[in-house]
């Protein structure tokens, strides 16, 4: 089997990474998990990912300034990120192309859709 | 409860009935994936056994006159080893030896195997080394594993007089002892074109006579046993005993 393509997962609801987690571990990728953005940009330095997923309501930095730092960085600026929200407005979706995301859920997610979404921008067919 | 409160946990509902949705989807999937490799997993299993079978019969075919032979002592052993042994038969691999252990026979020269007086010294040489080249002709076979002993060992004798290596007593593989009283009986009981087949009851005493010298005394009184239990009235019902 050809290396195992990294995903990093960050919420700060630890029964999403649980779920999120099981369900990509089902289709062969190595999941890391991170429950906060500071977090989640130390991880991304200590071991790049593939793609990553990212909620956008956490405490600390949101989704949207994770998102624009990792854009605004020299190593990791053509990341792919799936950014998740719990509120589906032009708005917010607005917010989360201007912040650099590649694609965009909204919450309540299916991580079977997710999968598809994934799948897609690591296929470079999104 | 206040309504930030329920707002946050109809979501929460929501949430986990997609998750529940997803799951049941996936379970699904994997219910389908696991019915599909167990389904090829058989088919597998079969196929190797038809191999097995193929070769076995093909080394039976040369010999003109054991017709049946393979089938009978193939059940007879499985049937004396569920009794002595019944660990030995939770996997196929051990039957597949015993089909299996007169497959070097596919080497020896028809003019030798089918010569209808006694052989000289010579030919006696070349129909002994059945054993060892269906052993080295079965090495390649992994699956096999320790079964292909009972085709190197079936010709070996408790007493340390057999071949070809002259082991002794537990230096045997287990199921060649048990192979070799069943494969002996059938021999005795078969008619052969020079001879008449012995009646059951006159090989149950040669078998019963050579416990201790040439067979495994226990299983020597293990396979008596079973032939007193299912009375047969011949040696084709004593074939298909279970």
């Amino acid at each position: 089997m050809a290396d195992a393509r990294r995903v990093l997962i960050v919420d700060d609801d630890p029964l999403i990474l649980n779920i999120v987690h099981t369900v990509l571990d089902l289709e062969d990728f190595s999941v890391s998990t991170a429950e906060d953005g500071e977090t989640a940009l130390a991880a991304i330095e200590r071991e790049p990912p593939d793609v990553m997923v990212l909620d956008v309501m956490m405490p600390g930095m949101d989704g949207f300034e994770v998102c624009a730092a990792i854009r605004a960085s020299e190593a990791h600026s053509t990341l792919p990120i799936v950014l998740l929200t719990a509120r589906d407005t032009p708005e917010d979706r607005q917010a989360g192309m201007d912040a650099g995301a590649d694609a965009y859920l909204s919450k309540p997610f299916s991580p079977l859709e997710l999968i598809e979404v994934i799948e897609k921008l690591l296929s470079g067919t999104a | 409860m206040n309504p930030a409160d329920a707002v946050e946990l109809e979501q929460m509902r929501r949430q986990l009935q997609i998750f529940a949705d997803d799951l049941r989807h996936i379970v699904g999937e994997e219910r389908h994936r696991r019915h599909e490799s167990e389904v090829a997993f058989r088919e597998l299993q079969q196929a190797y056994q038809d191999m097995v079978r193929t070769l076995a019969v093909s080394a039976e075919m040369k010999d003109t006159y054991t017709s049946g032979h393979l089938d009978r002592t193939y059940q007879f052993a499985l049937a004396l080893t569920r009794r002595v042994a019944p660990e030995l038969t939770a996997e196929p691999t051990l039957g597949y030896g015993y089909l299996l252990h007169d497959v070097g026979k596919i080497l020896i020269p028809d003019s030798i195997l089918n010569k209808p007086g006694p052989l000289d010294d010579d030919e006696w040489e070349i129909m002994a080394s059945h054993p060892l080249r269906g052993f080295e002709l079965v090495k390649p076979l992994r699956l096999l594993g320790d079964a292909a002993m009972v085709i190197r060992s079936h010709h070996e004798r408790w007493d340390g007089r057999g071949y070809p290596d002259g082991l002794k007593g537990e230096e045997i593989y287990l199921p060649a002892r048990i192979f070799t009283v069943c494969d002996t009986f059938d021999a005795m009981t078969t008619d052969r074109p020079y001879r008449k087949g012995q009646s059951i009851d006159d090989a149950l005493h040669e078998i019963d006579r050579h416990a201790g010298t040439q067979f495994d005394p226990e299983i020597a009184r293990e396979f008596l046993a079973l032939c007193e239990e299912r009375r047969p009235s011949s040696t084709e019902e004593l074939a298909f005993v279970r």
